[in-house]
C-alpha cells in the first residue's frame, strides 16, 4: 500500500505533476463549459451569432413543450438503460469475481476488447444482424421460424438495445471492482453463523457492492442521456432523443444560442435527476431498518 | 443465539449452489454472445461476394478487401485515425500519470477539487462534449484564425481520454510500496535516479495498460472526431458517413480489418498487466 504524504498545495513536486491536468481540464472543458452557458444568453441574426445579452432563448426553451417531451422520452430511455444494465451486469461482474478462475482473464480480454471496439461499427453490426434481410431473420428462418421473426429495426427496441450494448461494459467493471474488493472473510463468518449462501449474498455480497453499483449507475446515466448514434442508426431516427435534437439545432438550424441552452438543460436535468436518486436512497437508508 | 429466527431455506445447500452456477456461467456466457454478435456479424459480412448487405451470400470471395485496398479515402481515414490515436495516447498517457500520482500519494488542501475536475470528463457525454469544445474553438478560430481539423480533434481526444488513463494509473499507484523509493533515497540514489529506476519501472504496467486503452478509445472514437476534426475523417467518420448514404461490404471489411490490431493490443496490455501482478 502507498503511503499518503502530507504536502501543501504549493509544493513544486506536487504541482508539477498537477498542473498539466488542471491546465488542460481548465482550458479545454471548465472554460467552453462557462462559454456554453454564457452563450445561451446571447442572439442569432441571420443564422450569425451575434454577443448581444437577451433571455430570448430561455423564454424560448420553456415554453416550447416539444423540448420537454424529448427530454422526457431521453430521461425514460436513459433510467431503462441504467436498469437493465444493472440487471445483467450483475451477475456477470459476480461471475467474474468469484468463480471462472481458470478462465477471467479471457473473459476480461473479450470484454474488454468488445468495449473498446469502435462504438460505430458495432452499431452497424447490429444493424446488419437485425434487417429484415439479415443474420437474425436468416437464422430464424433455418430454425423454422415463418416469414420475418425478428422485426425490431428502427424501432425504440433496437435504440434501447444498442444503448445496452454500448454501455453495459461500464456496469461489468464497475461492480466487478468492487464485488473483488469485498474481505471474503465477511462471507464465511456470514455462513458460520448460519447464512444460507442466498442469504450470505443478499445480506453481506450485495450491500457491500453498492459503491460498483452505485458508480455504474451514475456513469451509464449520464452517458445514456447524451446518445446519439444509437437512436439514429438502430432507431432510424424516428424518435430523436435530445443528444439528437441538439445536434439538429447546431447543424442544421445553425442556432448557436438555442443548442447551448439546450444542452446545458439536458446536463443540469441529469445531475439533478442523479443528486435526487442519492438523495432519496440516503434518506432511506436513515429512515428505513438498516 | 435464539435472537435471529431461522427461516427454512426454499432450496437445501447443494441445490442452491447448482441453481447459482447455472445462473452466473449462463449470464457471462450470454453477456459473451451477446457483446460478439454485432462483431462477428460484420466479420461474416465483409466476405460477402455481391454488393448488398443481405442474406443468403452470393458467394465468399476478398473482394472487399481488394477494393478496401485501392480505396484511397479509406487509406486516409486510416492514417488520420492512427495519427490522431498516437498523439492522444502519448498525451492523455502522461498528463492521466501524473494526475494520478497526485490524486493517490499526495494528501493535500485541494484535493478534492483536483480529482474532482481531473476526472470529470469521465461523466460527460461524449457527444455534448464535443459539442461544447466545438463552440469554444469555433469562438477561438474566429478571434485567433483557425479552423477545426486533426489538432482540435487530438485535443478533445485528450480531454477525454486523460481521465481514463488517470483511473487506470491509480490503480497501480495505489499498491505501490513507498518504503522502496524510501530505501533508494537511503542508499544515495539521486530524485532522477530513484524515478528513472524505482518509480517509473513499478507503475510501468498500469502506464502501459492506460497507453493502450488511451490508443484504442481514441482510434475508435466517433462523437469528438465528428464535432471536431473539421474536413478531416478518420475511420470512424469514414464509417458513419457511408452508412449515411448507403452501404456496401467495403465496411464491415474495415471493421474486420480495424478487429485485428484492437484484440492484439488488448491481449498484450493484459499480459503486461498479469505479469505485474
Amino acid at each position: 500500500m502507498s503511503a499518503v504524504i502530507d504536502r501543501s498545495w504549493r509544493d513544486p513536486a506536487l504541482l508539477g505533476k498537477a498542473l498539466p491536468a488542471v491546465l488542460l481540464q481548465t482550458t479545454c472543458f471548465l472554460a467552453p463549459l462557462l462559454m456554453t452557458i454564457a452563450l445561451t444568453f446571447q442572439r442569432t441574426r441571420d443564422f450569425q451569432l451575434s454577443w448581444t445579452w437577451s433571455l430570448h432563448t430561455w423564454t424560448d426553451v420553456f415554453t416550447k413543450a416539444h423540448y420537454w417531451t424529448i427530454l422526457g422520452h431521453t430521461l425514460f430511455m436513459a433510467t431503462l438503460c441504467v436498469a437493465l444494465c444493472l440487471l445483467i451486469a450483475f451477475p456477470v461482474a459476480y461471475a467474474l469475481a468469484s468463480r471462472l478462475r481458470a478462465f477471467q482473464n479471457h473473459v476480461k480480454v473479450l470484454i474488454t476488447f468488445a468495449f473498446l471496439t469502435d462504438a460505430t461499427l458495432k452499431t452497424f453490426g447490429w444493424v446488419l444482424f437485425l434487417d429484415k434481410n439479415g443474420a437474425a431473420n436468416y437464422l430464424a428462418r433455418g430454425l423454422g421460424f415463418e416469414g420475418d421473426a425478428v422485426n425490431i429495426l428502427f424501432t425504440d427496441w433496437a435504440t434501447m438495445l444498442g444503448m445496452v450494448y454500448n454501455l453495459l461494459a461500464f456496469a461489468i467493471f464497475t461492480i466487478y471492482l468492487s464485488i473483488d474488493e469485498i474481505d471474503r472473510s465477511l462471507v464465511l463468518a456470514a455462513y458460520d453463523a448460519g447464512a444460507s449462501k442466498f442469504r450470505a449474498f443478499w445480506e453481506v455480497t450485495l450491500p457491500l457492492a453498492r459503491p460498483g453499483i452505485w458508480a455504474g449507475a451514475v456513469l451509464i446515466f449520464l452517458l445514456a442521456v447524451g446518445v446519439f448514434l444509437e437512436p439514429k442508426v438502430l432507431g432510424g431516427g424516428k424518435s430523436p432523443m435530445s443528444a439528437e435534437l441538439i445536434r439538429q439545432t447546431f447543424e442544421t438550424r445553425v442556432n448557436w444560442p438555442l443548442g447551448a441552452a439546450l444542452t446545458m438543460v439536458l446536463m443540469t436535468v441529469a445531475v439533478f435527476v442523479v443528486l435526487l436518486f442519492n438523495r432519496v436512497y440516503s434518506l432511506k437508508r436513515h429512515l428505513g431498518p438498516a | 443465539m435464539t435472537g435471529y429466527p431461522q427461516p427454512t431455506p426454499w432450496l437445501n445447500a447443494r441445490a442452491e449452489a447448482r441453481l447459482a452456477d447455472v445462473l452466473l456461467y449462463g449470464a457471462t456466457g450470454a453477456v459473451l454472445l451477446f457483446f460478439y454478435i454485432p462483431i462477428f456479424t460484420l466479420i461474416a459480412f465483409s466476405f460477402q461476394e455481391g454488393r448488398f448487405l443481405t442474406l443468403p451470400f452470393e458467394g465468399f470471395s476478398l473482394r472487399w478487401y481488394g477494393e478496401l485496398f485501392r480505396n484511397s479515402n479509406a487509406g486516409n481515414a486510416l492514417w488520420n485515425s492512427t495519427l490522431i490515436a498516437v498523439v492522444a495516447m502519448v498525451f492523455a498517457t502522461l498528463i492521466g500519470t501524473l494526475a494520478a500520482i497526485v490524486a493517490v500519494r499526495y494528501r493535500f488542501r485541494l484535493r478534492i477539487p483536483f480529482t474532482g475536475l481531473a476526472a470529470a470528463p469521465l461523466a460527460f457525454p461524449q457527444l455534448l462534449l464535443g459539442i461544447v469544445l466545438l463552440l469554444w474553438f469555433s469562438v477561438l478560430g474566429r478571434q485567433f484564425n483557425f479552423n477545426t481539423g486533426l489538432v482540435t480533434a487530438i485535443i478533445g481526444h485528450v480531454v477525454y481520454i486523460a481521465p481514463f488513463a488517470m483511473v487506470i494509473v491509480a490503480v497501480q499507484v495505489f499498491n505501490f510500496d513507498a518504503t522502496l523509493e524510501d530505501a533508494a533515497r537511503d542508499c544515495g540514489a539521486s530524485n532522477w535516479a530513484v524515478y528513472r529506476y524505482i518509480t517509473l519501472p513499478l507503475l510501468w504496467p498500469g502506464i502501459f495498460s492506460a497507453a493502450i486503452f488511451s490508443f484504442l478509445l481514441s482510434w475508435g472514437n466517433f462523437y469528438l472526431t465528428y464535432s471536431l476534426s473539421g474536413a478531416a475523417r478518420t475511420l470512424p467518420t469514414f464509417v458513419f458517413s457511408g452508412i449515411a448514404t448507403g452501404s456496401s461490404p467495403l465496411y464491415p471489411a474495415i471493421a474486420t480489418v480495424v478487429f485485428i490490431p484492437g484484440i492484439l493490443l488488448v491481449i498484450l496490455a493484459d499480459r503486461m498487466r498479469r505479469r505485474a501482478a
